[in-house]
């Protein structure tokens, strides 16, 4: 693994100097601007991909917009030059910010739309801009005379553009890699995969969409303004959709939502390109034969199918790494006996069914709650009115006394995490981040501090791996740290769960289920980390078919049934009740006889 | 208003709402929207233009011909964007093999009618007068043929088997297959059957407007448009979302000048999915 990676470093040294002493090298050829304007092409074209795939393969919001934000970015530094005579140094930043705008306003007008109509927004707003600017300026649209910037007085020439252009790839290459390897790259990906899990992380995901957005909306405006001073001119064909194949052709080439993928798609396919530009007529035959047949060999693109396959993916650790000497984990601190949540007289209907019926339930800290029921007796829908996930018909929620906040995230801001029924890991990316985007609501740094790896971002990273390591090796996955959470067996990810619910070290831990299908060992790790997290005065809500595991673990248990309850009661005194035995087994003399 | 801009309109939707309803056919069973789905209509152009127009072939012909090459287009789109889409597994794999398998038959078209406009003459050269408004023979043979297949596959889908088959896959592929819905066939026949009705929508289209080879990416393009205004999946949206798209166009232009049409139909198109983010037929589609 490690000689892997030390070739991978290699192998991106080795491109860096390439791309440094390329115009050099074609000085001795016949045309080298040429050459030179070839690579100044595929460097914008790498940019606007990198700005793709924050947003198409790490935010999963598919833009069909972004040769509009390109033409965007455009004709702002264009128009800022043309008419009022801004320096083009600032106009890149006008650029970025016109840019940045127009995406902001795009994705705010389309939140409720989901994927394809999202998509189809996008692209409307992009032929709305096109058709804009066609009207507007005149002349078809066409603006020139865009100019280069000048260093020293002096404009710049071929070579030093092509340096600009390079450093503003490699400056975009950081943004995005700062920005996914940060807390807030993490929450963007929670959000692809799914919007409840994010929301129970404290992820807005409104906010977040917005944020995602507006920075690859920036991004594709720089990209749009090298583009202008490059050619000198800028038209609406620009924002043609038909051009902005070529990015999504590199963006797959290289690998979606890996970090070198749009950049090494985009080399690829410009060289592509260049092997066959005296082919005519053929080079677009040629280009889309190559894209599918692409598709059938290297799904996943280049980077992509490297990552996948034995020698790009990280192995189990040898060795657990070193958690000792770690002070012992505080996840809560919670004053046992506390009243933590408090619902009363809670109604949910769903059309004409009562799923919850006049509920009152209070969770104290430092105690495990069992909720038991009949299938359909409404346990997990009274879980999610107490986190907002529906709407309450009637009835109301506190939170220490005050009023629970109404929406999801802002509840798991609040201090309650709830794991779901159904597993909701992040698969594709590795335990440890499934624990460390768990922290979300810890981190302190914004996310330009994130991007300029800015002091507080290591000091509090640093604090988080270490967290994280602590945490998994109470649950005994310290070793899998690396691998890909996929590849964890049913019961792991259980815990692995529980684990990421508890990192954001909230005040109420809320199971749905978590005993489903584990095998003894992994109920009793499973029993000992909830009796670790309830002793450190945590309150946990535990819903459960699994009595024994229930009866063992819990506090005092709660019986629904048709929405109501119909029980509340210490452990033993429920078991023997005569209305819950007859809810579970019918009445009583039948099951007498059932029992012999 | 304007009689002209009516009759022009209602054409042109009619047409559009075909199209939009071969994009629906295609994204039922499998949820990929078919960005080559506007090169079946400029093939329906090309073969119209070949066998009718250069060779001077009786109509009858030329739509048998026409027929025939649409099945064999919509046998090799299947296997084109299918089978890339099934390797590949990424939730974006569609847009990138059919904006591919796009591009190869664009530039197919392109190689082979270098400089030329694809047109032919039509079917019956007639012209009607409602006061100072023209309308054609196949002006309205358009608009008939179109509505009734809109008309016909409704109720395919409505009433017969093979209809609620089409519905059980597109709401849920796997359960259809637990049901015994022999799912592969279903789409290799949705494939083929958009592409025949592509074909003929750009068959339809031709001698009354010409095409340039390269534009069916803007024929897909406008079906989109009103496959989502009507919203995706359903018939009578598409016929809908096809008029409105049509309509919008040529009332737009002939009020306002020809670039506001292009604009009219967007802002309209934003305007629904903001205020009805399902399209005015449709359901909710979930991300996937």
């Amino acid at each position: 693994m490690k000689s892997t990676n030390i070739a991978l470093r290699g192998l991106g040294l080795i491109a860096i100097a390439l791309v440094v002493i390329f115009p050099f090298w074609v000085t001795s050829t016949a045309n080298p601007e040429s050459y030179l304007n070839v690579m100044i092409t595929a460097g914008t074209s790498a940019v606007l991909t990198l700005s793709l795939n924050i947003c198409m393969g790490y935010g999963g919001l598919l833009s069909l917009a972004h040769t509009g934000m390109q033409m965007m970015g455009g004709y702002a530094i264009g128009l800022a030059m043309l008419n009022y005579d801004i320096n083009p140094w600032i106009g890149i930043l006008i650029a970025a910010a016109a840019s940045t705008i127009f995406s902001i306003l795009m994705i705010t007008i389309s939140l409720r739309a989901t994927y394809l109509y999202f998509g189809m927004i996008t692209l409307a707003a992009n032929l709305i801009a096109m058709e804009s600017f066609r009207t507007a300026l005149g002349n078809d649209g066409m603006i020139t005379e865009i100019y280069r910037p000048a260093w020293g007085g002096v404009d710049l020439s071929t070579r030093q553009f092509y340096f600009l252009t390079m450093g503003i790839l490699a400056i975009a290459y950081l943004v995005q890699r700062n920005t996914i390897l940060s807390g807030f790259g993490r929450a963007t990906m929670a959000l692809r995969e799914s919007t409840d899990t994010a929301s129970a992380l404290g992820v807005s995901p409104n906010a977040q969409r917005v944020k995602i957005f507006a920075i690859a909306g920036g991004l594709a405006g720089v990209a749009g303004a090298i583009l202008a001073m490059q050619g000198s001119f800028m038209s609406p064909e620009i924002g043609d959709m038909g051009g902005g194949l070529i990015f999504f052709v590199g963006l797959f080439l290289g690998g979606v939502g890996t970090l070198v993928g749009p950049v090494a798609g985009v080399a690829l396919i410009a060289a592509i390109d260049f092997e066959i530009r005296f082919s005519g007529a053929y080079r677009t035959l040629i280009l889309g034969a190559l894209l599918l047949l692409c598709m059938m060999v290297l799904p996943r693109g280049i980077v992509g199918t490297f990552r996948a396959s034995r020698l790009g993916s990280p192995h189990e650790l040898k060795e657990e790494p070193d958690t000792s000497g770690e002070e012992i984990i505080t996840i809560s601190n919670g004053v046992v006996g506390e009243i933590a949540i408090e619902a009363i007289d809670v109604v949910k209907h769903f059309g004409g069914i009562k799923a919850v019926d006049g509920v009152s339930i209070s969770i104290k800290s430092g105690r495990v709650h069992g909720i038991i029921g009949p299938n359909g007796s409404g346990k997990s829908t009274l879980v999610s009115c107490l986190t907002r996930y529906h709407q309450l018909t009637s009835g109301e929620v506190k939170f220490f006394g005050a009023r629970m906040p109404k929406t999801p995230h802002k509840v798991a801001r609040a201090g309650v995490t709830r794991v779901f029924q159904i597993p909701h890991l992040f698969e594709r990316v590795s335990v440890r981040d499934n624990v460390l985007t768990g922290m979300y609501l810890q981190e302190r740094y914004t996310w330009i501090e994130a991007v300029l790896r800015m002091p507080r971002y290591f000091i509090s990273t640093r604090a988080e791996e270490k967290q994280a390591a602590a945490l998994l090796h109470l649950v005994g996955l310290g070793k899998k740290s690396e691998i890909a959470a996929a590849n964890l067996s049913h019961g792991q990810k259980r815990l692995l769960e529980i684990v990421r619910a508890v990192s954001a070290r909230p005040k109420v831990l809320i199971l749905d289920e978590p005993a489903t299908g584990l095998t003894q060992g992994e109920l009793d790790a499973l029993h000992n980390l909830i009796l670790f997290l309830k002793n450190q005065g945590l309150a946990v809500v535990l819903i459960e078919h699994n009595v024994e595991f229930l009866m063992g673990l819990a506090d005092v248990v709660t019986v629904l049934e048709s929405g109501k309850v119909i029980a509340e009661d210490r452990p033993e005194a429920v078991r023997n009740d005569p209305r819950v035995i007859e809810a579970y087994l019918g009445r009583t003399d039948i099951s007498e006889l059932m029992g012999e | 208003m304007n009689l002209q801009a009516l009759f022009d309109g209602l054409f042109s939707g009619a047409i559009y709402g075909l199209v939009a309803l071969t994009l629906t056919i295609t994204y039922q069973p499998t949820r990929i929207m078919n960005f080559a789905q506007g090169e079946t209509f400029v093939l329906g152009a090309a073969v119209g233009f070949e066998i009718i127009g250069v060779r001077k072939w009786p109509w009858p012909v030329g739509l048998a011909i026409m027929l025939v090459i649409a099945v064999i287009m919509g046998l090799i789109m299947e296997r084109m964007v299918i089978l890339p889409v099934q390797l590949s597994g990424s939730r974006f794999a569609w847009i990138i093999a059919t904006l591919a398998a796009a591009l190869i038959f664009q530039s197919i078209f392109s190689l082979r009618y270098v400089g030329d406009t694809l047109s032919f003459p039509p079917f019956i050269d007639k012209t009607f007068s409602v006061g100072s408004a023209r309308i054609s023979a196949q002006q309205i043979i358009a608009i008939i043929v179109s509505l009734s297949i809109i008309a016909i596959y409704d109720q395919f889908l409505r009433r017969t088997i093979h209809g609620r088959a089409m519905r059980a896959t597109a709401h849920n592929s796997d359960t259809a297959i637990i049901l015994g819905v022999p799912t592969k066939r279903l789409v290799v026949g949705a494939f083929v059957g958009s592409a025949v009705l592509g074909a003929l929508a750009g068959f339809l289209w031709c001698p009354e407007n010409g095409i340039n080879p390269a534009t069916g990416l803007s024929f897909t393009i406008s079906g989109f448009t009103a496959a989502v205004i009507g919203g995706v999946g359903s018939p009578r949206g598409a016929l809908f979302g096809g008029l409105i798209v049509g309509l919008l166009n040529s009332i737009a232009g002939a009020i306002f000048g020809g670039i506001a049409s292009g604009i009219a139909v967007f802002v309209a198109l934003g305007l629904i999915l903001v205020l009805k983010p399902a399209g005015l037929f449709g359901k909710p589609i979930e991300g996937h």
